[in-house]
C-alpha cells in the first residue's frame, strides 16, 4: 500500500514523494514553526507551487508581494474583489456575484461588486503591498470570518457573504470595519485564498480561551470563535481615546498578520 | 555595494570568550544564535568593500533573553516578537505596535513628559508597559528587520524616531532635540526643518543592570565603526542609530552646475555627516528629503560647490 503525506496545514492527503501539498499548496516535509507562545507560522508557499481546486488549478507566483494565478476549468468558477484582478485572458468571461446590501456595503467602504470568472481560461489576482497568500481548505459545512478586504480569490463551491460585526462598541471602536466577510460552504469542500500584510500566524483556541488581538491585525476566523470589542483600562491620546482590543473567544482557528495595510476604499 | 564574505565565520572571538560582532557581547559560541540578541552565530560577516557591516536578519523563532524574560522573533518579512514575561518585569512600547496580548497580561499606560512637545513633533504621546507574568506581541509596519541591541550598564544610544519597538525595564528612554535642523525662508515666511525628526530618542541602561533595546528596520541594515575623527555621509532619513559618541552635522554637496545657478536647491544634496568614534547603522530605505529653498539659518555644517 502505498503511504500518504498529510499536510500539515491542510491535513490533506497527497502521494508519498510530493514537495508541496496538491490542495493548499503548503510546503510538505518541512516542520511547522510554532513560537513558545502557540502561534503557528502560515507555511510560506514555495515560488510557482501549483495546487488543486475542483478541476482547476492555481499557481502561486512571487515572494514578496504573491500573484495567484487561477487556471479554470470548464465550469469551474471563482470569485473575487474587481480591483485585486491583476490580468486575465481576453475569452475569460467576467460578471458580477450576486450580493445583497450593496448599498450598505458602499456606505462602508466596501467593493460594491464582487466579480466572478468562469472558465474555461485564466485570470490572475494579487494584493497591493508585501505579505503572503494564505490558503484555507474549508471541508463541508464549514464557516469563516475574514477581515475586509483580505480575501484574494474563493472557489464557486464557497458561498461568499458579508456580517455586520455585531455591537455597537465593535462598531465603532472595533477598528476592523462594519462588516466581515464570511465564506460558507455547504454540500461540497471549497478553497478561499487570503492576502495576509506582513507574517500570518494562526492559532487554536479551546473552548472559553481568550486572546486579545490589535483589531488591525486580525485576519481570520473560525465562525465559532467569537469576536467582542474590549476596552483597555487606560487612554491614549490628547482627546483621551480608550483603547480597544478584539476578545476572541474559542473554540477555533484565529489568524493575525504582522503588519497592518490602510486601504484606500474602493 | 561590493559585498564579500568575511573569513572570521562564527568564531568573532579574540582569543578567549567568544563576543558576538553584532552585540560586541560575550555570547555562546556553540549556540545557533546569540542569545543576548538574536543574531545568527553560525554565519560568516558579510562586509562591503567600504566596510559596512550587513546586519543579518534575526532567524524566525530565535530567541532573545533579557533578565528572567525572554523575547522571540516570528516570520521574516515583518517579524512579530512574542515576549514571555516574567513576574515583576516588563517591557515598554508604543501602543500602536501592539499586535496581540494574553488576557491576562497587565497593560498600563506609561506617560512621558513634555506632551505638547511630542504631539507637536508627531512622536508617540503615550508609550505602554506590559508586565509579567504574561505574555505580549509586537510588530512593526513595514517590511525589514528586528535589531536586538542589548544595552550594557552606563551605555547609550541615539535611534531616530519610529525606530523604537520595546525596551525593557532596564533601560531608560528620553528624548532630546534632533542635533541637526535648518530655518528656511519661502517668500515673507520662515519655518523650522528637521531631517532627522525634531527629536531623537534616547536609549540607556540605568544603573548596574544590563537592558534590551528592540528596534524595527525597514528594509536592511548596515553597521560601521568609525574611529576618531573618521566621517561618513549619509542620507539624514537612513540613519537608524548611533553610538552617543557620534557626532552629527549638515552638509551640502552642489554638483557642477556649468555656470547655471538658477535654483540651485534643485540638485542640491543633503547629507548628515556622521563623526567618529563611534558605531552608526543605516536603513536601505529611507524617506525623500525634502527640497528645502532658502537655508537662512542652520544648526551648522559646511558645503562643497563642485
Amino acid at each position: 500500500m502505498m503511504e500518504r503525506l498529510e499536510c500539515q496545514w491542510c491535513h490533506a492527503q497527497n502521494p508519498e514523494g510530493s514537495r508541496s501539498c496538491e490542495h493548499c499548496g503548503a510546503p510538505l516535509a518541512t516542520a511547522a514553526l510554532v513560537s513558545d507562545s502557540g502561534w503557528r507560522e502560515a507555511p510560506r508557499l514555495r515560488d510557482m507551487v501549483r495546487f488543486q481546486f475542483s478541476n482547476s488549478t492555481c499557481q502561486v507566483e512571487g515572494e514578496l508581494v504573491p500573484v495567484a494565478e487561477v487556471d479554470l476549468s470548464a465550469g469551474d468558477s471563482v470569485i473575487f474583489e474587481h480591483h485585486a484582478m491583476l490580468w486575465k485572458d481576453e475569452s475569460v468571461p467576467v460578471g458580477v456575484y450576486p450580493l445583497g446590501g450593496g448599498l450598505k456595503r458602499s456606505l462602508a467602504g466596501m467593493p460594491y461588486v464582487v466579480t466572478q470568472a468562469s472558465g474555461p481560461g485564466r485570470v490572475a489576482l494579487s494584493r497591493d503591498a508585501p505579505g503572503e497568500v494564505v490558503t484555507l481548505l474549508l471541508h463541508p459545512s464549514m464557516e469563516v470570518d475574514v477581515r475586509e478586504h483580505a480575501f484574494l480569490v474563493a472557489s464557486h463551491t464557497v458561498r461568499y457573504s458579508f456580517e455586520r460585526v455585531k455591537g455597537l462598541a465593535n462598531v465603532v471602536h472595533g477598528g476592523s470595519g462594519m462588516y466581515l466577510d464570511r465564506f460558507v460552504t455547504s454540500g461540497e469542500p471549497g478553497i478561499v485564498l487570503l492576502h495576509g500584510y506582513g507574517n500570518v500566524f494562526e492559532r487554536t483556541l479551546g473552548p472559553g480561551e481568550k486572546i486579545l488581538v490589535e483589531p488591525g491585525g486580525y485576519l481570520y476566523k473560525d465562525s465559532s470563535v467569537t469576536m467582542t470589542a474590549r476596552q483597555l483600562n487606560l487612554r491614549t491620546g490628547l482627546l483621551h481615546r480608550g483603547m480597544y482590543m478584539a476578545e476572541m473567544t474559542g473554540p477555533g482557528r484565529v489568524g493575525i498578520q504582522s503588519m497592518y495595510h490602510h486601504h484606500v476604499s474602493e | 555595494m561590493s559585498v564579500s564574505s568575511g573569513s572570521t565565520g562564527a568564531s568573532g572571538t579574540g582569543g578567549g570568550a567568544y563576543i558576538c560582532r553584532y552585540c560586541r557581547l560575550p555570547s555562546d559560541a556553540q549556540a545557533v544564535n546569540c542569545p543576548n540578541c538574536g543574531a545568527p552565530v553560525d554565519v560568516s560577516a558579510v562586509v562591503s568593500g567600504s566596510g559596512w557591516v550587513e546586519q543579518p536578519p534575526v532567524r524566525d523563532m530565535a530567541r532573545i533573553q533579557f533578565g528572567r524574560s525572554r523575547c522571540q522573533v516570528a516570520g521574516t518579512l515583518v517579524p512579530s516578537v512574542d515576549f514571555a514575561l516574567a513576574a515583576d518585569e516588563g517591557v515598554y512600547f508604543s501602543h500602536h505596535t501592539l499586535l496581540w496580548t494574553g488576557a491576562g497580561t497587565n497593560l498600563e499606560a506609561w506617560s512621558k513628559g513634555s506632551f505638547f512637545n511630542r504631539m507637536y513633533a508627531g512622536m508617540p504621546l503615550v508609550l505602554m508597559r506590559a508586565s509579567g507574568p504574561g505574555q505580549v506581541a509586537l510588530s512593526g509596519d513595514r517590511p525589514g528587520e528586528v535589531v536586538g541591541l542589548p544595552i550594557p550598564p552606563g551605555r547609550a544610544f541615539l535611534v531616530r524616531e519610529h525606530a523604537f519597538l520595546a525596551a525593557s525595564d532596564a533601560v531608560g528612554y528620553t528624548w532630546q532635540p534632533a542635533p541637526v535642523w535648518l530655518q528656511v525662508q519661502d517668500g515673507d515666511s520662515s519655518e523650522y526643518e528637521y531631517p532627522l525628526g525634531q527629536y531623537v530618542d534616547v536609549f540607556v541602561a540605568e544603573g548596574d543592570r544590563p537592558g534590551l533595546l528592540l528596534l524595527h528596520c525597514p528594509g536592511n541594515l548596515f553597521v560601521r565603526d568609525l574611529a576618531p575623527g573618521q566621517s561618513v555621509l549619509v542620507q539624514p532619513g537612513g540613519l537608524v542609530y548611533t553610538d552617543a559618541s557620534v557626532g552629527y552635522s549638515l552638509h551640502l554637496e552642489y554638483p557642477a552646475s556649468q555656470g547655471l545657478s538658477w535654483r540651485s536647491y534643485n540638485y542640491r544634496t543633503m547629507w548628515l555627516r556622521l563623526a567618529g568614534p563611534g558605531r552608526v547603522a543605516v536603513r536601505s530605505v529611507f524617506e525623500r528629503p525634502e527640497r528645502y529653498a532658502n537655508i537662512v539659518a542652520s544648526s551648522g555644517g559646511t558645503q562643497q560647490r563642485w
